[in-house]
């Protein structure tokens, strides 16, 4: 495509400017207006001239866009015109032989892409390029042929032209829906893409056989071998009309199945369906025997229940708990910090080491008084940050920790794992190179960009079980 | 995550547990100043028996409002569920005096609702199969225990099932966590 990209781009750029290259500013709805009237009225050699470049230029960029029915619309008429131009200049009987194998190399080249069917991408390059080579070649043909025999041709050339471009249009049409189809069919993993080749095989060369025997009559020399493909995709034609099928299939059926849309919906939902209740199924405990929607959904409510009562459970324990903290206000924000900040260590402490003897003791010295002054809460950012929040309650503090967090070097919690670890308490020996080591690999990973204050904490909590994974 | 019915990773559950017990500790202490201005100005006494299973019912709210806070209003059942909360505020300061529980209210209205909602789901049942109408029954069970599971499908459902329960379980976690942390 790259390669032929340029080539189709010059030859166009070439024949607008021996045509004054009026219409290649033309847009696409202007050019389709143009080829209309192209088509219905029969026009003078110039401005059909123009227009067929115009049109080509427009079945070119839809080509190039999004491949339209024009691919194929344009196929024909170019056909007919190389017709035209065979009729025209009749003097040179290799002319019209000429674009002929580029013909049958342009559709031995869309059967193959066709054929082998990699994906609706490279189809679709294919046929972009297939047409772009013939219509290169007709276009260049067309261009140079034209100022010699320009007198001869209007009434026989409109004529020719005109009718071949109906039934091209039909045509294309009919293979635009195919290509739908096909498209989808593609995307959905291709099951029954053999016929639809053979249909879209069909019905390009339908269109092609049309446009043949449509010229046969005129040019009867050149046409022989068209002929007799036409004469061998007659019966395709007829088959290919028989296999029409709805485009809205977006799964495949399998044999024996039924393929009517609203099975198939059915089944994506039943598919949908069982595959949350697998993923269910994992998330509750208990259920991975359980086998039947029915058991499952019995084992998922009562779990659901479970952790509604235990949740109704933990907030009657609190209430019971929560009287025997007698603090005045300051201190209960202390006590939130000191909260977090033991918790935080708790899941880090769990997460970290599962079976820590050390666990025990952080737990108790958490809730012993100097836990709370400031030099341990500088313990590392994370929960620095949180205290931050907690403290004063306020986004705008909270979002000072969170630029302190991200501005942070790699050195700062280094030096607060040195003073305050060491000095006021005896934290394992392993928990100091752990952090250090998880904060190295945290910074180094550039978390930079972390909308929440405690994610760093949270990643760090990631990488440190990866880490003790590993 | 569209596609995937998985509700979070990871790391996005770390976050969210953390998220949680900020608020929901904010929230206690709240509670907790408030019960003491009112004890201070009723001088009643703090730990009879009505008075901790109205904190309780209190803790519980904020326990479950904080965790839709948490989530995020991504999730319809975060949704349903802060509107409810909502809604149950806006009842609550009409009537102070009746302290009727959030679920049997809730209950009510939402038998009444899944009984007009039922005749969307037919289709299961005609079938006449007996283990896919029970599964439809217990479908319908499911729904009123997922907040704003009335109004979704059944896909959808399940999806929001599966995050509901990943996060009630956090949130068990995170107040049994403090509950220890307290009661020592």
């Amino acid at each position: 495509m790259n390669r032929t990209l340029p080539e189709m781009l010059h030859c166009l750029n070439s024949v607008g400017n021996l045509l004054a290259g009026n219409c290649t500013d033309m847009t696409v709805l202007d050019r389709q207006r143009a080829r209309l009237k192209w088509q219905q009225e029969q026009l003078q050699q110039e401005e059909q001239q123009q227009q067929q470049d115009g049109y080509f230029n427009g079945s070119d960029q839809l080509n190039g866009i999004f491949f339209n029915p024009a691919q194929a619309g344009q196929f024909p008429g170019f056909q007919g015109l190389v017709g035209g131009v065979s009729v025209i200049g009749d003097t040179t009987a290799n002319r019209p032989v000429k674009p002929d194998p580029s013909l049958e190399n342009g559709w031995s080249e869309l059967d193959r892409f066709e054929m082998s069917g990699i994906g609706f991408g490279s189809s679709a390059t294919g046929l972009a390029n297939g047409p772009g080579f013939q219509m290169t070649g007709a276009i260049s043909r067309t261009s140079s042929s034209p100022p010699t025999v320009a007198p001869l041709t209007p009434e026989v050339k409109s004529r020719e032209s005109f009718s071949p471009e109906k039934t091209s249009s039909a045509a294309g049409r009919e293979s635009f829906k195919k290509r739908k189809a096909d498209k989808v069919n593609n995307t959905k993993g291709v099951q029954e893409d053999d016929s639809r080749e053979k249909r879209a095989k069909g019905s390009a060369e339908e269109g092609d056989s049309k446009i043949t025997e449509q010229n046969s009559p005129k040019n009867n020399n050149t046409n022989a071998n068209n002929r007799e493909s036409s004469a061998d995709t007659s019966k395709e034609n007829s088959k290919a009309s028989e296999v029409q099928k709805p485009d809205y299939i977006h799964v495949r059926a399998r044999r024996g199945q039924a393929t009517d849309s609203h099975s198939l919906a059915e089944r994506v939902r039943r598919e949908k369906i069982s595959e949350r209740m697998k993923y269910l199924q994992d998330l509750v405990p208990g259920c991975n025997k359980i086998t039947g929607k029915a058991g499952m959904l019995d084992e998922i409510i009562n779990y659901v229940q479970s952790l509604q009562r235990q949740v109704e459970f933990l907030s009657m324990k609190l209430a019971a708990v929560n009287p025997r903290l007698d603090f005045n206000i300051d201190d209960l924000f202390a006590k939130e910090l000191l909260i977090i900040v033991i918790f935080l260590k708790q899941i880090t402490i769990k997460q970290m080491f599962p079976a820590c003897a050390g666990a025990g003791g952080f737990q108790t010295l958490g809730m012993s008084a100097e836990m709370s002054n400031s030099p341990y809460l500088q313990f590392n950012p994370a929960q620095q940050v949180v205290s931050c929040g907690g403290l004063e309650m306020g986004m705008n503090s909270h979002d000072m920790g969170l630029r302190r967090t991200i501005s942070a070097p790699v050195s700062i919690p280094e030096t607060f794992l040195d003073t305050s670890c060491y000095t006021q308490i005896q934290p394992p020996t392993t928990w100091d190179s752990e952090l250090q080591n998880l904060y190295s690999t945290e910074f180094n990973q550039g978390r930079s960009s972390i909308p929440f204050s405690s994610q760093p904490f949270t990643g760090s909590i990631e990488a440190s079980n990866l880490k003790m994974e590993m | 995550m569209t596609n995937s019915p998985k509700g979070f990773t990871l790391n996005n559950a770390d976050s969210c547990r953390v998220k949680f017990a900020r608020r929901f500790l904010r929230s206690l202490i709240e509670i907790k100043t408030r019960q003491t201005n009112y004890n201070n100005n009723l001088s009643s006494s703090p730990s009879s028996s009505s008075e901790i299973r109205r904190r309780s019912e209190r803790i519980k709210l904020k326990a479950y409002s904080s965790m839709a806070h948490a989530v995020g209003p991504r999730k319809a059942w975060t949704r349903a569920l802060l509107l409810k909360l909502h809604n149950r505020a806006k009842r609550h300061r009409f009537r102070t005096r009746k302290r009727s529980s959030l679920a049997m209210v809730l209950k009510k209205k939402r038998v009444f609702r899944v009984k007009n909602h039922a005749n969307f789901y037919k289709p299961a049942a005609e079938r006449g199969n007996y283990s896919v109408l029970n599964s439809d029954e217990k479908t319908e069970k499911l729904r009123e225990l997922v907040p704003g599971g009335k109004a979704m499908d059944i896909c959808s459902l399940l999806e929001e099932t599966a995050h509901f329960i990943k996060c009630l379980a956090m949130q068990v976690q995170v107040m049994h966590e403090i509950a220890d942390q307290l009661s020592n």
